[in-house]
């Protein structure tokens, strides 16, 4: 039975091939295939920009700051003004914030507009050959800037005319330096200038004198703005102490108010309401916000409100002015309580007064903010009739006199910078389609540009770049594999002190290292993004990840994927698909 | 040089002297002294060891197996839940005849959650084609963890060391260490009969067809075969070099006995103060220590106990729906042996509870007085439990 092991040795029979096992395309077995694919992330789908956000902080993570400021250039012309000033509607859509904290993508925005600008860099951005068509833009604040700015990278000349002596418009104009520093503004209008486009400032326009450069150019970009202040619609808002809190912003722009003692309200809930009372604060006033509604339907920014509050400006909530009058030098405001009643169809608070019972508020001067209109008739576009598109963002119509596109705040439900970069790219895309293949082709080429399903209109997308193939799914945070992230806190922007706040104009947020911006940008999901994390290829049981020096670094060898799928489920970012195979019958 | 360790590290210490190359394991409460002692041995250079931190007993045995594959010697150490984990690893592991060596800490599975010791761990396991020895003290530990190198590596098998848990694993006794010296005297480096060589490629563990499968089971079985040979072997080699001497079976006052109680693992310790005890009463007793499970040493068995009027088999485990494992394997060895002694299986012990001279006694007086066992298993020192309380 047993063998001595001094004799013989031990039986040992065992399974052993000398043949490679290459011939055993073991990839006929697979039912599904899995493909890279990248998708659209919530954030980018939800700028109004169409930033490719993911992609941006996926660069910032990198140390490419250039890169991701140049990523964003390409979908913005103001990342320092928007990284200060945009309502940031991508945090509120990021995948992370279902996790922990959203990303803070405004704060990085902003540090890689500092970057750049403390590094003087020059963006190297593609630009379409030089057309000769010209283009009249009529308006230089955040729309017509932007729409000017794309069509120069369309390969167009633009002209810009301005009424007021700087360009900017409300970004010079009506916010406060406090949030957006002078040569922030002016180094971003400065680079779009270098492109090309001619500002002219000093040049008020008549409606004749824009009918007359229409018959010069070969299209009219219309973005004057809302430069007419609403009426509350009271008894005594004509009195002198009442004034418009946007001409009043002005004026603080133009160095021509340096002092605004006493005790002022604002009536209004937007940021213009905010921006005037903080300014009072800092011009040696006391300020008081009434508002309607309540804090929570306030339209203005959570954080702006909340600073507003640490500065000491004083919330009256659910009062709604009745009269005013003017009392011992000063005036008298007599308000009525609100209570809230439903939902109006915006969805925030319906209210109707409450009871029958009015007070009085006695103040020395009177700010009122409640929304702006077109300054003139004309700067609308036409209600209806023939030759009119509609476009999400601007306004396209061709008349006798020319071809007239209105953007910005006059076509836009929302009054955003953002919405009025949206708004310049929107009508830089229609010309330049309408040009190239006629207005037919206008509405189903922008189709094509939208981010996600129905998100905003990507200029990387339309000029067919390399991003232009990512799938318009838009990644849920279910589809995120969370187990491969840890908890970790979102970004605190660091501030001025409340008391170094309340004295002076300074920028109120201050700058944050590369480390913290590197820590933060690290958070990010990257949502439907590749960043060669290298799970695929670990986790493969049949090595069938390569390695390649193509874009993505990395290849399904079909040969011998099984189509187990956990490509796929281990992908942390959803940047994998699984495919059904589409096999013939009788394969 | 003698020093007083734990069981957990005479196992440690073995491994160190045997030279191994490549550890991999994964803790597992009572076997973590093992490779906590190991993993400083690796940390200070005392074992120029790679030693692979994993995630699980899966994976643990799994690195063994491409670890072994490439012709270097390997360790793990695992306990119960860990050991079930490796369950397809284990028959792995012997099917490519890879001569890997365990220390398996015997630990009762869950649930109840318990971590005392138990044999159905490792018994449950016995056909997985590992060879299993079980020891009594901390010097048989360390002396069979060095044989089990060896032994392993000359029939290209597995080796499970087995030892109970904290009677034997974490009790500190005077162990004799040997020198290095002496050890690679025993123990020389690992000669592969087959190894992954970048040189010489091949696979191993390919597809076998019906055609080939049944010669290599056989095989494996052969290679079992000729470990029973070889052990007797080890031993005397062993003892030439060390002076110390174990052994698959031993018998203690066995040759007039008329009743024999068959023990493994520490409990025989006790057992032998017993028969001590008993022999000095004029009771004709005798004790039979078995330390190899498999291959099981039928022979020498029988040779043992057929001649004893009857046979108490004290099992610290159980199989359900049968009996006690040790017990089982005893009848089966006896059963074709005319007029073979009844054997009664008793059950003790389970869950890490205490099984003392007085229990043994109770198990020796009840074989004494009953002419054959009322059931196959006798289950000693149950208590009362109340019925299972109503759902809530």
């Amino acid at each position: 039975m047993a063998k001595k092991t001094d004799t013989a040795p031990v039986s040992l029979f065992i399974p052993r091939s000398y043949l490679t096992t290459e011939g055993n395309k073991t990839g006929s077995w697979r039912f599904l295939r899995p493909c890279y694919e990248e998708k659209t992330a919530p954030c980018g789908a939800a700028c109004p920009a169409a930033e490719d956000i993911g992609k941006i902080e996926m660069l910032a993570t990198q140390g490419l700051f250039k890169d991701a400021w140049e990523t964003i250039l390409r979908e913005n012309p103001f990342p320092g003004v928007c990284g200060r000033v945009c309502f940031h509607p991508c945090e509120d859509a990021c995948n992370r914030g279902s996790f922990d904290e959203a990303i803070a993508i405004h704060v990085l925005e902003r540090f890689l507009a500092n970057t750049a600008r403390r590094g003087a860099f020059k963006p190297e951005m593609e630009r379409l050959a030089r057309k000769e068509k010209k283009i009249a833009v009529i308006g230089a604040g955040p729309a017509g800037l932007s729409a000017a700015y794309f069509l120069a990278l369309l390969g167009y000349r633009a002209d810009v005319f301005e009424a007021a002596d700087e360009a900017g418009g409300v970004l010079r104009w009506g916010i406060p330096l406090y949030r957006l520093p002078l040569p922030i503004l002016q180094e971003e209008i400065r680079r779009i200038e270098e492109l090309g486009v001619r500002i002219q400032t000093g040049r008020t326009l008549s409606e004749r004198d824009v009918h007359a450069l229409a018959g010069e150019y070969d299209a009219l970009f219309i973005a004057c703005g809302h430069g007419r202040p609403a009426e509350l619609g009271v008894p005594g808002e004509k009195s002198e102490e009442v004034q418009d809190g946007l001409s009043f912003l002005r004026q603080v722009r133009e160095g021509t108010v340096s002092v605004c003692s006493g005790r002022a309200a604002v009536i209004g809930g937007g940021n213009a309401a905010i921006d005037v009372a903080r300014s009072v604060i800092r011009l040696g006033g006391e300020a008081m916000i009434i508002y309607r509604r309540r804090r929570r339907d306030m339209p203005a920014f959570g954080e702006e409100i909340a600073m507003a509050l640490d500065e000491g400006v004083e919330l009256r909530e659910l009062l709604a002015p009745v009269s005013i009058k003017s009392s011992d030098g000063g005036l008298a405001v007599e308000v009525r309580p609100m209570k809230v009643a439903g939902t109006d169809a915006d969805g925030r608070a319906h209210v109707e007064p409450e009871g029958k019972q009015t007070e009085e508020i006695r103040i020395d001067r009177l700010f009122t903010a409640v929304g702006e209109r077109a300054g003139e008739a004309w700067y609308e576009p036409t209600e209806t009739g023939d030759g009119i598109l509609r476009l999400s963002h601007c306004v396209m119509e061709r008349k006798t006199g020319g071809l007239f596109v209105y953007g910005g705040d006059l076509t836009n439900a929302t009054k955003s910078v953002a919405h009025a970069v949206a708004s310049g790219k929107e009508g830089s895309m229609a010309l330049d389609t309408l040009f190239a293949e006629g207005i037919e082709a206008v509405r189903p080429r922008l189709a094509a540009c939208r981010v996600g399903q129905d998100g905003s209109l990507s200029m990387e997308i339309y000029m067919g770049g390399p991003r232009r193939n990512r799938s318009p799914h838009v990644v849920t945070y279910d589809e995120i594999n969370a187990a491969y992230f840890q908890f970790a806190p979102r970004l605190r922007q660091p501030r001025l002190l409340r008391e170094e706040r309340v004295r002076t104009f300074e920028e109120v947020n201050l700058r944050i290292s590369a480390n913290l911006a590197i820590r933060e940008a690290e958070r990010c999901f990257n949502c439907g993004l590749c960043n060669q994390c290298d799970n695929c290829y670990l986790f493969c049981p049949d090595l069938a990840v390569k390695k390649d020096s193509g874009p993505l670094g990395r290849h399904i060898d079909y040969d011998y994927c099984k189509g187990c799928g956990v490509c796929a489920v281990e992908c942390p970012r959803n940047a994998l698909i699984l495919e059904e195979e589409a096999y013939e019958e009788g394969d | 040089m003698k020093k007083v360790i734990e069981g957990s590290q005479a196992v440690a210490e073995a491994v160190r002297l045997a030279r191994v190359n490549v550890i991999s394991a994964y803790p597992i409460t009572p076997q973590t002294h093992i490779v906590e002692t190991l993993s400083v041995f690796c940390s200070d250079g005392t074992l120029d060891a790679r030693f692979l931190k994993v995630e699980s007993e899966h994976s643990a045995l799994a690195a063994l197996i491409g670890a072994s594959s490439s012709g270097v010697r390997t360790f793990t150490a695992t306990s119960s839940q860990g050991l079930a984990l490796m369950h397809e690893l284990l028959h792995w592991t012997s099917a490519a005849r890879l001569p890997i060596v365990m220390a398996e800490v015997n630990r009762a599975l869950g649930p109840g959650w318990n971590i005392w010791t138990d044999q159905t761990d490792s018994l449950a396991q016995r056909d997985t084609g590992w060879i299993q020895l079980y020891c009594e003290d901390g010097q048989e530990t360390l002396d069979t963890t060095l044989q089990a190198f060896y032994l392993a590596e000359q029939v290209n098998l597995p080796v499970m060391v087995v030892l109970d848990a904290f009677f034997l694993s974490h009790t500190y006794e005077p162990v004799d260490i040997p020198e290095q010296e002496a050890v690679d005297r025993f123990l020389p480096p690992f000669a592969p009969r087959f190894q992954l060589d970048t040189a010489n490629p091949c696979a191993f563990g390919s597809l076998v067809t019906p055609d080939a499968y049944m010669e290599m089971r056989r095989s494996i079985a052969a290679g079992m075969e000729a470990a029973l040979d070889l052990l007797t072997e080890v031993e005397e080699r062993f003892a030439g070099i060390f002076g110390r001497r174990w052994a698959a079976v031993e018998p203690v006052r066995c040759d007039d006995a008329e009743i024999i109680l068959v023990t493994s693992g520490t409990v025989t310790s006790t057992c032998r103060e017993l028969i001590d005890n008993l022999r000095e009463q004029g009771e004709k007793v005798g004790l039979l220590k078995v330390k190899l499970f498999r291959p099981f040493p039928v022979e020498e068995i029988r040779r043992v106990l057929a001649p004893a009027r009857k046979v108490a088999v004290i099992d610290r485990n159980f199989s359900f729906g049968a009996s006690g494992i040790f017990a089982q394997e005893i009848r089966a060895a006896l059963c074709n042996t005319p007029g073979h002694p009844p054997v009664f299986g008793f059950i003790a012990g389970i869950g890490g509870r205490d099984v003392t001279k007085d229990v043994l006694e109770g198990i020796y007086r009840r074989t004494v007085e009953s002419d054959r066992p009322e059931r196959e298993d006798i289950w000693i020192g149950l208590k009362e439990v109340p019925d299972a309380p109503e759902h809530p």
